[in-house]
């Protein structure tokens, strides 16, 4: 008998299942059964988020933070030097530091720049002041942007309340700090964060 | 119930959507000129952004697409849609659905997943109303009165089996508490990739592959390519969703699988559109020319080339280091939802309108109009999205430049977005007018029903 696909209903709809699931189960299921990292840190030391940090969390998401800033330093150099320190290149991220974000922020699009690193870089006053209006930030703060801040298309978030402020401010404080990687000028580590 | 109320609510309510769709990205786009307009919480960019991109895919585009094969497959299987009643209900449930969401967005209820924002609970209701359309295509299809299945019916199948996983994946999967990290973005970016292309391709290439050879009034240029195009991509498509971490904090393999799949996808493309450009060049001239029909599917089918000769090169690792992360992205995938398939399902609207009422389109010169504006102002749309992509791109390499100043040298880029966008919406409005006079106004009737034969 010839297997005539084309008249059969049941033949189309279940070659193009079968097809569709090889691929679909190699990139889905096979990867965290392959590559642990996916899902556990193993034996390193990993951040634990504290309520305020998951509330921050919380308003990172409703708010939609993640469609104009990536978390991902990628391995490129130049990822690596433009988020790193002044003294030292940011390290590229790895899968295992994720493993606590019940919600992914790695993102697509960089509208504004990476928060992969972003941890202990700006004081929380800084972040309060950026989130309240973030286009007149040169008086307050120096920066070599200064002259540049201006043309910031951040929104404002003044609309967010004080409280939920901080608690933003606390989870953008934690970013990156599951490899310590800041250093001062006689190679010792900075950690920061907390300021 | 009345034959094909299913596709006509479903059509008409589509086309509204489109239009709250285009001022969401405008309003988008003004913000990247002038960011203090419109500084509440529920108008802050990435909600306008949200709103933007889950109306137009699910209000907008699917809805016109289930829409036009509520029609279309009937006619290609000489039988009654199996449930009239079961397609209104999808129709009315859809729509109630998709406020409700819309209200969602709004309020920042909103899941951590790219186009699907919609919270769980509206999710569920979306799988109810495509189970309910999933019974109807499969009942249609079961209750044929033709031996053999066009192309058409292969790649409806296809959507219907192929979405119905890739969605649970997106929004129920991911969000469950055991997936976190990089997995959870690695499920959500299989759901990202495969939503434009399984369910979007998929159902915009079956309208396409009927509405081209009736339009033309030429039969499809090759049966060997159909199969080709068909099967290569239900095979190749799926495995592509971690070439938006190509650089990132993902197994280096799965990159590099993810790589040479999208690089394959060339094959499917190729074989479709060398379908399709036979078709037209096959044709007679006269009605390669005539109306607004085939000029939006020729114009779908060029910009459907490039959408998908960008994918396979931007996946390339030293091509994506350049264009990753900045606006070529969003140009790439404009061109893909609007420029090809949205071109598409207009055209199937133009196509379909006028059978549901029984008489012909209001006015073939404002379709023709609605094509030209359309397609002029978004071909620099398209365009000024990619070259300051590739601005952005370079900026960022040189360590010297803050990431402000890269922004600032974007300045023109935005504005000349904004201004073509708004090319794009008059097009929107000519094509608005067009389609709810032909469904409502009042001019000369003409018969021209395409009864099913039985």
């Amino acid at each position: 008998m010839k297997l005539d696909v084309e008249k059969s209903l049941i033949l189309t709809a279940l070659g193009a299942f079968i097809i569709f699931s090889i691929g679909a189960v190699v990139t889905t299921v096979i990867p965290p059964l392959v590559d642990e990292t996916l899902w556990t840190a193993g034996e390193r030391e990993i951040h634990e988020y504290t309520e305020q940090e998951l509330r921050g969390i919380d308003i990172y998401k409703s708010q939609g933070c993640v469609y104009c800033h990536t978390q991902q330093i990628r391995q490129l150099a130049s990822d690596q030097r433009r988020y790193g320190g002044r003294l030292v290149d940011a390290p590229a991220s790895e899968a295992w530091e994720y493993v606590n974000d019940k919600d992914h922020f790695v993102g697509t699009k960089r509208t504004g720049p990476d928060l992969a690193r972003v941890g202990g870089k700006y004081s929380s006053e800084w972040h309060w002041a950026h989130f309240k209006d973030p286009r007149n930030m040169g008086e307050k703060f120096e920066s070599p942007n200064g002259a540049y801040q201006s043309a910031s298309i951040m929104p404002s978030y003044k609309f967010l309340s004080d409280a939920e402020i901080k608690d933003l401010t606390a989870y953008i404080q934690t970013l990156g700090r599951n490899k310590n990687w800041r250093k001062d000028a006689d190679g010792n580590e900075l950690n920061d964060y907390e300021k | 119930m009345k034959q094909d109320t299913a596709a006509k609510l479903m059509i008409i309510s589509s086309v509204l959507f489109f239009g709250l769709a285009l001022s969401l990205g405008l309003l988008a786009a003004l913000k990247f000129i002038v960011p203090t307009v419109g500084e509440i919480e529920y108008l802050s960019l990435p909600r306008v952004r949200m709103l933007h991109t889950n109306v137009n895919l699910y209000a907008w585009l699917l809805q016109a697409n289930m829409g036009i094969l509520f029609w279309i497959l009937p006619r290609i299987l000489h039988t009654k849609l199996f449930s009239e009643k079961l397609g209104v209900a999808t129709g009315i449930l859809y729509n109630l659905t998709l406020l409700a969401g819309a209200v969602c967005i709004l309020l920042g209820k909103v899941q951590n997943v790219e186009y699907g924002e919609l919270p769980l609970g509206i999710d569920l209701f979306v799988i109810i109303c495509w189970v309910m359309f999933s019974i109807n295509v499969f009942g249609t299809v079961a209750t044929r009165k033709v031996k053999y299945l066009y192309v058409t019916v292969w790649y409806t199948l296809g959507a219907v089996i192929w979405t119905t996983f890739v969605y649970i994946t997106g929004n129920i999967i991911t969000v469950m508490p055991e997936v976190t990290g990089i997995n959870q973005a690695n499920l959500s970016w299989f759901f990202v990739h495969n939503a434009v292309g399984l369910i979007f391709t998929p159902m915009g290439v079956a309208i396409a592959y009927y509405l081209i050879p009736e339009q033309l009034n030429t039969p499809i240029y090759s049966h060997k390519l159909s199969m080709i195009g068909f099967w290569v991509i239900s095979f190749v498509y799926v495995w592509t969703g971690a070439h938006h971490m190509i650089h990132g904090p993902i197994s280096p393999w799965l990159q590099t699988v993810s790589i040479i799949f999208s690089f394959s996808l060339i094959i499917p493309v190729m074989a479709v559109i060398t379908n399709f450009f036979g078709t037209f060049a096959n044709a007679p001239r006269a009605t390669r020319m005539d109306g607004p029909i085939p000029k939006l599917l020729m114009m779908g089918t060029i910009y459907y080339i490039f959408t998908c000769l960008q994918g396979p090169f931007q996946a390339i690792r030293a091509v994506n280091e350049i264009t990753s992360k900045t606006d070529w992205v969003v140009g790439h995938a404009h061109m893909a939802l609007f420029g090809a398939f949205s071109y598409y399902a207009m055209a199937g609207i133009y196509y379909v309108a006028p059978k549901l009422t029984g008489r012909k389109l209001y006015s073939k010169k404002l379709g023709d109009l609605h094509f030209w504006i359309m397609t002029i102002a978004s071909i620099p749309f398209f365009a000024v999205l990619w070259i300051s992509g590739v601005i952005q791109g370079f900026a960022w390499l040189n360590p010297e430049n803050t990431f402000v100043q890269t922004l600032a040298a974007l300045k023109h880029a935005h504005v000349m977005r904004f201004i073509t966008g708004i090319g794009i919406s008059a097009g929107y409005m000519l094509f608005l007018y067009n389609v709810l006079q032909t469904f409502f106004g009042k001019y000369a009737d003409e018969v021209d029903v395409e009864t099913i034969s039985e």
